[in-house]
């Protein structure tokens, strides 16, 4: 009860700062926040909970922002063109993504590292031009609009997982993570659920790429595709706590606030010292800055 | 056809180079079960090395070997005591995956702190051979691309021997086939591991010299790390002897398929190549099923 409170609180607050502080930096942030947490997200259903840890996220981010950028800039409406990004990502995961399970443990991720290289040459040599906003669409372009619908899905998608962690098909997931073996002896269709969990984990990343393609007004087709739209969430998502609902949020608030602290100077000293504390957390907290707040508050309440 | 044969020569001198760049990171598999994505970033770092050994020493890029190799066999020798050494009792697979997750750290943070110390200009050792060529029936061929070639059947054969014929290295060949009853037969397999996973580090300095004679960045080391992957696969997880081999086929078909479709999806043959090995064949194209 106490905690759905204050869930209720934050999310008032952040429905309403940005009605009374009228400060674009501020948009400019949250909207990040949002984008960087929605794709933790995604990748946390797939390496968190399913443990199959993907190197490629950024193939099917970058599909929903090649989607949503086309269907846009042609004039469908983008709560339309949305979901249809997100659905461009399920399709493009069942033609690559699903087969990619015929590779297990570290042959997915290096196999999924692949995946996303190929793509990324791929789309660098198909469309090598950039991508801008056209007129008409400009008008349309508002940072409020984007930061409620950045707010909106990420919303929505903290709660789909805050079920999902609930549910049977969770616990089928962490017991894939946790055995895959043992998980299969005891009759859990271990292939069935990992489709299920990268389903669900390439439709988020789809959302992600939307609103990546809605917020940033001109870019170069191939850099959704990046591989940095790899790496980072799977940062973020260990860092702030792989497998739970809030790591990914928490990790992404420190990620952009981090990123934003040293840009000015030093650039891309964040991803250095988000590096370090990858390897701290690896080594030492497998649950992340959210594992760190349940031991201590464990070891409070034995004392 | 003369275009063909020149664009295959490039094929093995590229290979050659592919299948140094997998030798330590087949190594260190081999033996440990340690996947060491962070090779790309320590081969570019050995390119880092050489290039300012040639800068302020003025030393040749092949003799700069003496000084680097050395230095990175510290290196290993100091990431393995601090981190990998730590998930050296975990079962087989929370190895691999443990070991992935960490060496990418060290990968993010190398290739980071290169491009601030150093910017992401592109760098190359000019020596006065570079840009020399030979012509052998209308191929032209490098200088640099026939030294990198020789150095890497030299190093490739000398590590082979180094594991076949010395005491040391049979004692490393033991530990990678069962760690267990080597550690029965008396051998320090914690310390068999520290050298081997050392002596892996040092190998990147050879693949370095080879880049540094060509063009570099920081950004280079993703797709070293990518190269080596691909190798590791095709010649067979964990075997040295597969290392030249599945190189040089890394390097013919991409030489192929610049012949036949472009150099712009150059990279994109050789991952596509590797993703149906991964799923077909994932013990590689010489392994056999275990």
């Amino acid at each position: 009860m106490k905690r759905a409170l204050i869930a209720l609180g934050i999310l008032l607050l952040v429905i309403i700062v940005p009605l009374v502080v009228q400060n674009e930096y501020l948009f400019n942030l949250m909207i990040l926040i949002c984008l960087y947490s929605i794709l933790a997200h995604s990748w946390n259903v797939l390496g968190g909970f399913c443990g199959q840890i993907s190197l490629g996220h950024a193939t099917f981010f970058g599909a929903g922002a090649l989607t949503f950028r086309y269907l846009w800039l042609s004039g469908v409406s983008y709560y339309v063109a949305l979901p249809a990004g997100a659905l461009s990502a399920l399709i493009l995961a069942s033609i690559i993504g699903f087969p990619s399970f015929k590779m297990k443990g570290h042959y997915f991720a290096i196999g999924t590292l692949a995946l996303a290289m190929i793509l990324l040459h791929t789309v660098q040599n198909l469309l090598p031009g950039v991508s801008f906003i056209t007129q008409e669409c400009l008008d349309q372009y508002n940072l409020l609009t984007i930061y409620y619908l950045a707010l909106g899905v990420g919303v929505a998608t903290m709660l789909a997982v805050w079920a999902l962690s609930r549910s049977k098909i969770g616990l089928a997931m962490v017991s894939i993570r946790d055995d895959e073996d043992a998980a299969e002896a005891i009759g859990i269709n271990t292939f069935k659920y990992k489709v299920i969990s990268m389903s669900i984990s390439t439709l988020i990343a789809g959302f992600a790429g939307g609103i990546f393609a809605f917020y940033c007004g001109t870019y170069y087709y191939y850099v959704p595709f990046e591989l940095g739209w790899s790496f980072d969430p799977l940062l973020i998502a260990f860092i702030g706590g792989a497998g739970t609902v809030v790591g990914p949020v928490v990790g992404a608030v420190v990620f952009v606030l981090l990123k934003e602290l040293f840009a000015t100077h030093l650039g891309q000293v964040n991803v250095l010292i988000f590096g370090i504390v990858f390897i701290i957390v690896v080594l030492f907290l497998p649950k992340g800055m959210v594992g760190v707040v349940t031991l201590f508050r464990r070891s409070k309440k034995t004392r | 056809m003369a275009l063909f044969l020149q664009i295959l020569s490039y094929g093995v001198i590229n290979g050659a180079l592919y299948g140094l760049v997998a030798l330590g990171l087949s190594l260190v598999f081999g033996v440990m079960n340690y996947l060491n994505v962070a090779h790309g970033a320590l081969i570019m770092l050995a390119s880092y090395a050489v290039f300012w050994a040639c800068y302020y020493l003025k030393f040749d890029p092949f003799v700069s070997m003496i000084l680097v190799a050395p230095t990175f066999f510290v290196i290993g020798w100091i990431l393995f005591q601090g981190l990998f050494q730590r998930i050296l009792r975990f079962e087989e697979g929370e190895k691999i995956k443990n070991s992935l997750l960490i060496s990418f750290g060290i990968l993010l943070i190398f290739s980071n702190a290169a491009t601030m110390l150093w910017t992401a200009d592109e760098r190359a050792v000019t020596t006065d051979y570079t840009g020399k060529v030979i012509e052998l029936l209308g191929v032209r061929i490098p200088y640099i691309g026939i030294a990198s070639v020789v150095l890497a059947i030299i190093v490739i054969v000398a590590v082979h021997f180094f594991l076949t014929r010395t005491y040391f290295g049979k004692a490393i060949r033991a530990v990678s086939q069962d760690n267990e009853a080597a550690g029965w037969m008396g051998i320090n397999t914690k310390m068999v591991c520290l050298v081997s996973f050392a002596l892996g580090v040092a190998l990147a300095t050879f693949p370095g010299v080879v880049i540094a004679l060509q063009t570099f960045n920081p950004i280079v080391s993703f797709d070293l790390t990518n190269k080596a992957l691909i190798v590791l696969v095709l010649a067979g997880v964990g075997s040295l002897k597969g290392v030249l081999f599945g190189g040089l086929l890394l390097g013919a078909v991409e030489a192929v398929s610049v012949f036949l479709v472009g150099s712009a999806y150059r990279e994109v043959v050789g991952l596509l190549l590797f993703v149906f090995v991964l799923m077909f064949r994932p013990q590689g194209l010489g392994g056999r099923k275990s």
